[in-house]
Formats: C-alpha cells, structure tokens, sequence
C-alpha cells in the first residue's frame, strides 16, 4: 500500500503502533484526507470470548492528535463462551467500512470524552480499548 | 514585500523588563522566531526568548560597547536549526520614540552574519534594537538584507512599534466623521490598514462582515463553500430573493430545482455585494472554500485579526491553529438554542463570543474543552459511515438559528475587534474571558479561560506549534 498521502502525524501514530505492538501486522489504506485506515493482526481478547483473538481495525483521521481513534472493529463472529449478549459497548452485525471493500464487524465504541491530544496516541487507545474487551 | 514582527504581550512584557530594567544601560536578549511567507509579506513571529545576562551572556565587547559571547550564539543559533527557528539578536537604545542600529552595529552585523545565516541554512536571520517605544530591525538572508517595517504587540490591545513615528494621513472621508470622533483619523488610518480574515459567511459571518466594512476595514478575506437558500434568507444581511433561485427551487420539476440548487448565489458572493455597496475602495477577497483544506487555510496566514463564525469543530480546530501557530487574534461567535425533547419548551438561548488570543490565558479553544476530540472523528466519517455507526445518537436535524441571536455575538465580537486593533481596553479593568450572553435571563456573563502547559496549540512544549508559522503543519486536509 502507498502511503505517500498519509499526514506526518497519521504516519507517526501508526509508527507507535508498531512499536507498542510488536509482532503485530497492520494493513495500511490511506483515506483521501491525509488520513489512513488500519487494521492490525492480531489479538488476545481472552478466553471468555470465542473467537479468543481477532483484528483489530479503525480509522485514523487527518486532525489526529486531536480527533478521537474510535469506534475500533473486531471479528463480526464475535461472541462470549458462556452464552451471555456481549454487552454494553459491543454493537453485533456492523461493519468495517474501508477502501478495500466492507466487511462484517462487531463494532466496539469506546469514547474519550476528556482526551488529551498531547498524551493520548493511537497505540495507547487500542491498548485501553483491548483492557476494556478484556475486562468484560 | 513588508517585513513585520508579531510578538505576544506576555514575552513582550518580559522582554521590556529585562531591556528596560530603569539603569539606563544597554542590555541584550534573543527572539527566536517562526516565520510566515506570503507574496506581500514577511512576518516573523516570536516563540521563545533568551534573556543574556548581564556579565555572563552579554559582555564588554571588542568593537563596540557590549556584545553577546561566540559560545552563547553558536549555542543558541544551533538550537534555532534543530528547532527550525529565526535567530534574531536583541539589545537595546537610549530615547524613546526612534531608534536606529549605530554604525558599530552595522558593523557587527557585516562581521558576524553571514556566517550565522550559513548556519540557518540560508536564513532568514537578523537583529532587532529596541527604545522605549520604537524598534528598528535588519533581516539577513543569503539574497541580501531587509529592513523590519513594524512590530506588532498582540495583547487584548494591539501595540505598534516602528523605528520612527509614522507619517499618518491627515484626511479622513466624511463617510466615518462621526466614528473618527471617537478614535481619530489616525484609528481610521489603522482599521483601513488592517486585514481579516472571517470563515464562515451564513447568518453570524455575515453581519460581520458588514460591520467590519462599515468601520472602515481595509481588506477582508472571506471563506465560505456553501450556496444561499431560502432558508438562510431570514438571517444572511443583503441577500434577496434573487440569490436563492427562489422561482426554480420551488418548480414541480426536480430537474429544475436542481438547477435551482445550482444557480443558487454563493455566500462569499452576496457578501462581497454587501462590502462593496457599503464601501467601494474595499479590497474584499472571497474564497469559495472550506478551511479544512490546507490551500484554503493557507489564504489565512497572514490577516490580522481572524472570525470563526462557521460551527463545524473541524473548522474550530484550524482556526485555534491558526490563532497560536501564526499569532492572530482571533473570536469565535456562535449562539445556541436549547430545546425539551419532550416538551419542545425553550431550555436556554445564549450567544457566545469567545476573544480567542495568542498568548498563555488568552483563550485558547482547546485548553477550555471547546473543541471535543470526538466530534472532530464523527465531523471526518462519510455519510455512510456516519449513519452505520450511529447508535445512540439522535439524526442530524437543522438547529434553531435567530438573526437577533447571532447579532448578540456578533457586534460584541466585532466590537471586541475595534477596540483590540485601535488598544481602546482599559487594561487594568478588561480581560480576555469568553462572553456569553443569556437572552431568556437578559443577562451576560464572562467566563475565565484554562492554559494547559502541555497544549499542542498554546503550549510551550517542543511538540507545540506555537508561533511557529509556515514550519508546522496545520490540521487540515491533504
């Protein structure tokens, strides 16, 4: 994938990504704006959950720092082991929208309602957005 | 092309005493200063400075009476290279309202500067002399030399330096008589010399705009995308029937509603009408545009005072760049109407209009949590997406919008506006808050405004665009 078009900003959150995750294959899709659409392989959920591991996919957008990264997509057979609805937050049968094509999704919608742009990057949000699923 | 400094009033303040301390003795400092380019202008603006201290940094010289030591300038020109700042030398002269470099200084600046704006790469470089009330400037690049025209002070009053009084035209057109009255041929003199910027020409932006040529304002850049619809007619001032293609928008035909849609007036357009019949010598620029891209953004650099009057937080985020990273007053006006779902009973109507200035207190948008990191997300996603990820919130529907509100903000803002480029605050009583004015209570109230050190607008952390000009980035689009 190019990623000639992508902001300096984008491109150094997703350099974060990298490092804070290593291991971790991202699929990079430059959006129009100097923003990029990310889907990083792959993850521990935990074992209440089955699948138990899943990619991860979001969009960062060009007024990162300042803009939120969410909501953040998971497998679309997402499901908990012992039966029970997945939960406030979780929204089943969605989809991940993105240049290469749509794709079912379960949706994960964590907001940060007091974000700092000065601190708060997009490797520290897919690591609090992974704690929460965790939790669950 | 002009050459211009911009300078906030807290560095300013601290910069004054230390020149200035009541001893009467030459004393030095640094600004170390970003730079905007345009076709018309050079305009430095300063981010940090360094105080030399008397006896360490700022010594007895060799050719002239003090001078600032190789170590301390090659420390310094060197941190100005890997902050991708200008270097620029600062001491002070005896008098008061001139001032000029001596002819040891200008030898000095022969001696050492051309080697200082290898270092800068190219520069541009140079050195500034302060009086009490004046300062002169000499700008070094590989091209040649510059003289620095003026600076500007940017407090909640805007104070001008020059190297000597200017020469002020006597003459002040009948049309502002009564208005000169109250500020002189000479604030008649500076508003036609003033240049702003306004985003957003709907219902706010719009009397702006009217207001501002009706003082006088020389030069007006407005930015606006969209087209005029009946809609808008009850609050955008000097648009008619005519603009909004009333007579094809309402055909039965939908090929021709669309091409009503189409032959519809734009914003910018009914207001360069306005500014025009108001005053013929304006020089009015519209920008059919939206200031979230990067060329349209671009346009702003160089105004003097910018409004926000458009209310997507997108815009909000590019003009509170704008704002710090170029050193541009700035206000934001909007005003909201507050509605029972349930009921559908009035809640709260107040107009706002927010000082948003360049210096540490002065009101920046996102240290006061005005501009939410989520909206900007939600403001980026298509309609698609947008619709497929909404879960919780209600549909988009129009807000309520009333010209009597709009005109609340708007002449306080644009009255802000006057007395901050004419320096009319009574600066012992005023303060830069945020005014909000309750309609339902009759009543205005200030709000304080927050800093956080850490903010990537205002603060004063090295990932802060502060000041930085043309060599940061602004949040907008590729």
């Amino acid at each position: 994938m190019t990623s000639h078009s992508i902001k300096a900003d984008v491109s150094r959150a997703i350099d974060e990504i990298r490092s804070a995750f290593p291991g971790v294959m991202l699929d990079i899709e430059p959006d129009t704006e100097g923003g990029a659409f990310v889907k990083a392989h792959e993850f521990d959920l935990g074992s209440q959950f089955e699948p138990a591991r899943s990619w991860s996919a979001f969009r960062i957008t060009f007024q990162y720092p300042f803009a939120d990264i969410y909501p953040h997509f998971f497998v679309s057979t997402l499901r908990r082991k012992d039966g029970k609805p997945l939960g406030e937050g979780f929204h089943p049968n969605n989809q991940w929208q993105h240049p290469g094509g749509n794709e079912p999704a379960t949706m994960v919608s964590r907001r940060s309602n007091r974000r700092d742009a000065a601190t708060e990057t997009a490797a520290l949000k897919l690591a609090k957005v992974l704690d929460w699923i965790r939790s669950r | 092309m002009k050459t211009t400094f911009q300078i906030d009033v807290v560095l300013f303040d601290r910069l004054d005493r230390h020149l200035f301390p009541g001893d009467g003795d030459e004393h030095g400092a640094l600004i170390l200063a970003g730079v905007v380019e345009t076709a018309h202008e050079r305009r430095f603006l300063a981010r940090e400075i360094v105080l030399a201290r008397d006896g360490l940094d700022f010594v007895s010289g060799k050719f002239g009476y003090r001078a600032l030591p190789a170590d301390f300038v090659a420390r310094w020109s060197n941190y100005c290279v890997r902050e991708n700042l200008c270097y620029f030398n600062v001491h002070c002269h005896g008098g008061r309202d001139s001032v000029g470099f001596s002819d040891v200084d200008l030898q000095s600046h022969q001696r050492g500067y051309p080697a200082l704006v290898d270092i800068a790469n190219g520069g541009p470089i140079g050195a500034l002399v302060f009086a009490d009330n004046a300062v002169a400037g000499e700008i070094w690049t590989r091209e040649g030399t510059d003289e620095l025209d003026s600076l500007a002070v940017i407090g909640l009053n805007r104070r001008r330096l020059y190297s000597e009084p200017p020469s002020i035209p006597g003459f002040c057109d009948e049309m502002y008589h009564r208005q000169s009255l109250m500020f002189g041929e000479i604030g008649q003199h500076y508003l036609a010399n003033t240049k702003v910027g306004i985003i957003g020409l709907g219902g706010v932006g719009s009397l702006v705009n009217e207001y501002l040529v009706r003082l006088g304002v020389g030069e007006i850049v407005g930015v606006d995308f969209d087209r005029m619809e009946r809609s808008n007619r009850s609050r955008v001032v000097g648009s008619g029937a005519a603009d909004c293609c009333d007579w094809l928008r309402k055909s039965r035909y939908k090929w021709l509603r669309q091409v009503g849609e189409r032959c519809a007036a734009r914003k910018v357009s009914v207001a360069e009408r306005v500014a025009r019949a108001a005053n013929p010598r304006v020089r009015f620029r519209g920008i059919v545009g939206d200031v979230t891209y990067l060329s349209d953004a671009q346009e702003l650099r160089d105004v003097d005072f910018l409004f926000l009057c458009a209310d997507s937080m997108q815009s909000r985020l590019v003009f509170n760049a704008l704002v710090h990273q170029y050193l541009i007053p700035g206000a934001q006006i909007g005003s909201r109407v507050q509605v029972d779902k349930r009921s559908g009973a009035l809640t709260n109507v107040f107009s706002v209009a927010r000082l948003v200035l360049p210096f540490r207190g002065g009101g920046c948008l996102l240290c006061n949590e005005l501009i939410p990191a989520a909206k900007l997300q939600d403001e980026a996603l298509s309609p698609e997406e947008r619709s497929r990820q909404r879960y919780v919130d209600d549909e988009e529907v129009a807000s309520p919008s009333v010209i009597t509100l709009n005109a609340l903000g708007a002449a306080q803002a644009t009255n802000d506006f006057l007395f901050h480029v004419l320096g009319l605050f009574d600066l012992s009583r005023a303060k830069s808050s945020y005014l909000m004015h309750y309609s339902r209570e009759r009543i205005w109230r200030a709000a304080e405004c927050r800093a956080e050190d850490s903010c990537l607008h205002c603060g004063t952390t090295a990932a802060s665009v502060f000041a930085r000009g043309d060599r940061a980035s602004l949040p907008c689009k590729n």
